[in-house]
């Protein structure tokens, strides 16, 4: 089983020039603004979350997924628990699902962080464009103040 | 009655294609064709660029082999230039070149091509992927994810970024290697080369499996491309081009980009937007010949590293002369990961790779210029015209799969033709005319992946139009 060499990892993903999907990017970029003087969180943004985070998430107590969302209202802040998926039919080598990357960690060194969870930001369009929209640059303030409060927080494995 | 297969898109490549297979009355194979249906059209939009912006450009072609199109480009501006880059800032690009093939070769082993490896071409769809692996033989998966991981930090630590770094410039790199940077990569070695001997060793127990493979993927004599060193050993970066025979008599030697044009035209067939790249003297389509791992093993004489070398020489124990299976590209992607480690290791003990002298300057001395390169998948060419204030009149890139484009299509038609009986169709028989195509990795055009998963249809057409049957993957 892997040493944690990490409290809290911060996994985002998403384009910034599909408009909203750039939610992760600029959520990433704060974050590590706001955690750089703090050994103990990492952050990681990726445009897709790909097989080899795996061995990322093996060495994380605590795991934060950071997406937008197309099934959520524009600007809709949501914090749900992330369970381990079992392996899927798709193709996954260019794009993991964050249940999926728990699964193949788990799969792979038999190990999950302590508490994992899923912020996601509703989207309103991901239409090419460097811009967030209205709703979800409103949203922004909240999404931060919960990345802090869960990134900072003492319990790692306590619900969202 | 004829009838049309249709394998649609294909799946574990780097972009899309499809395959269709046309049956005749009788149920039997008449032909196959490999379709690539994107279209890039970086050429005509880098029209009216400054020529020194090339390289920032052409590397967003693809997420994959970035590098290689950086590197590629940057030559060819320095040949407009006319510049010769620092030792200090040729030996980084070889590191990056090699990091970038290393992890890109692990990905088209690991992720793409050992789901048929270790859990067999008839394996169920729904488990016959990374995660898959990751079940059956976890130690490969991790493997596989270690050397992605090398590779892609190696890119990372040079050019700050792991995909499209801008570390590459027309002149040389725009940063010297820092000791800390040198040292980190340094201790990421003994792991690499433990998880590629694994691998290799995996590889080698299960080859037999694949007898019946080996004789119809792509199993045919053909002439072979690749850069090489005037020693004889493989090369990635810099070099000359040579052409052997089938025989593995040299045709061609000591190619520089500057000749490319001269020797080597494209054709085009209706059914594909990529090109056919063919040897000039023998004419289309007999002068198509095959690039990437294959080409180059068969090509270098020697690897140049002790290690490597032990492997190459087994390599070559498959056939007295070139080796013809493209199965075998996947052995030689192994035995390439194994010499990008023992070649970084190399470079890096170089006296001079900490030097602060690594970019030549120089403005537009020339109004044409060509630069060639090895990508992971075989050679890269860019060729750029511009005028005398360096705007890019016209440019045209020949890339690897394109080369690879007719042996593609010849293997397809192969393995369809041994497979594919009385009209009938399996799932694994489908898969086994994919996996012909994947032993190239061919990268159809990285840069514009679709989002999530790729679901996958085989079709069998009457010439009425009527599907007969059908398999779909969703």
């Amino acid at each position: 089983m892997p040493t944690p060499r990490v409290r809290c990892l911060i996994l985002a993903c998403g384009n910034s020039l599909r408009g909203d999907d750039g939610v992760g990017p600029w959520l990433a970029a704060w974050a590590e603004e706001r955690f750089r003087a703090n050994p103990d969180v990492r952050v990681i943004l990726r445009q897709q979350w790909t097989p080899e985070l795996a061995e990322e998430i093996a060495h994380a107590e605590f795991a934060i997924f950071i997406d937008s969302s197309l099934e959520s209202d524009p600007g809709e802040t949501l914090v749900v628990p992330v369970a381990p998926e079992p392996r899927g039919a798709a193709l996954a080598t260019h794009h993991l699902s964050a249940g999926e990357l728990l699964g193949l960690t788990q799969e792979l060194f038999n190990f999950l962080p302590r508490n994992a969870l899923l912020l996601t930001v509703g989207a309103d369009s991901t239409e090419l464009k460097e811009e967030l929209s209205d709703a979800v640059k409103a949203a922004l303030p909240q999404a931060c103040a919960e990345i802090e409060r869960l990134a900072l927080r003492r319990e790692a494995n306590s619900g969202p | 009655m004829s009838q049309t297969i249709t394998i649609d898109p294909v799946t574990r490549l780097e972009g899309h294609g499809k395959i269709t297979i046309q049956l005749d009355g009788q149920g039997e194979v008449e032909s196959a064709h490999f379709h690539v249906t994107q279209v890039r059209g970086f050429e005509r939009f880098s029209e009216g660029r400054p020529f020194y912006e090339m390289p920032g450009l052409m590397a967003r072609i693809c997420g994959i082999c970035p590098v290689s199109h950086l590197i590629a480009s940057a030559k060819a501006c320095e040949a407009i230039m006319s510049v010769r880059i620092p030792h200090t800032a040729a030996q980084l690009r070889r590191m990056l070149n090699l990091a970038q093939m290393v992890q890109s070769h692990a990905l088209s082993f690991f992720y793409l091509a050992s789901p048929d490896l270790l859990l067999g071409m008839e394996a169920d769809p729904a488990v016959r992927n990374v995660l898959g692996v990751a079940a059956a033989k976890p130690e490969m998966a991790r493997a596989g994810i270690a050397l992605r991981r090398f590779g892609q930090h190696i890119i990372e630590l040079l050019g700050d970024k792991r995909i499209h770094p801008g570390w590459v410039v027309p002149g040389g790199v725009t940063e010297p290697l820092a000791a800390a940077k040198r040292d980190e990569i340094l201790a990421m070695l003994p792991e690499a080369y433990a998880n590629v001997g694994l691998a290799l060793n995996v590889y080698k127990q299960i080859t037999d499996e694949f007898r019946d493979e080996i004789e119809v993927f792509a199993n045919f004599p053909s002439p072979y491309l690749s850069l090489i060193n005037e020693d004889e050993s493989i090369e990635f970066t810099d070099g000359a081009l040579r052409l052997i025979d089938a025989e593995g008599n040299t045709i061609e030697d000591g190619m520089t980009a500057a000749r490319f044009a001269e020797v080597i035209g494209e054709a085009v067939e209706p059914y594909s937007y990529t090109k056919f790249p063919y040897y000039k003297p023998l004419g289309y389509p007999e002068g198509c010949y095959r690039v990437g791992p294959l080409a180059r093993l068969n090509i270098a004489k020697t690897m140049g590293t002790p290690k490597a070398d032990v492997e190459l020489a087994e390599f070559k124990q498959v056939a007295p002369g070139p080796v013809a299976s493209s199965f075998h590209y996947h052995h030689a992607r192994l035995v390439e990961i194994f010499y990008g480690i023992e070649k970084i290791e190399e470079i890096l003990a170089d006296p001079k790779i900490l030097d602060k002298h690594v970019r030549a300057t120089a403005g537009v001395n020339r109004l044409e210029g060509a630069g060639q390169a090895e990508a992971p998948r075989g050679v890269l060419h860019h060729h750029y015209k511009v005028d005398e204030n360096g705007k890019m009149l016209w440019a045209n890139l020949v890339i690897a799969t394109g080369q690879n484009n007719n042996a593609m299509n010849r293997g397809v038609l192969q393995a369809a033709k041994h497979y594919v009986k009385d009209g009938k169709f399996t799932e694994g028989i489908l898969n086994r005319v994919e996996a012909v195509v994947r032993t190239f990795d061919p990268c159809l055009s990285c840069s514009t992946h679709a989002f999530g998963q790729m679901p996958l249809a085989l079709e069998l057409v009457s010439a009425a139009g009527e599907v007969q049957d059908r398999i779909r993957r969703d």
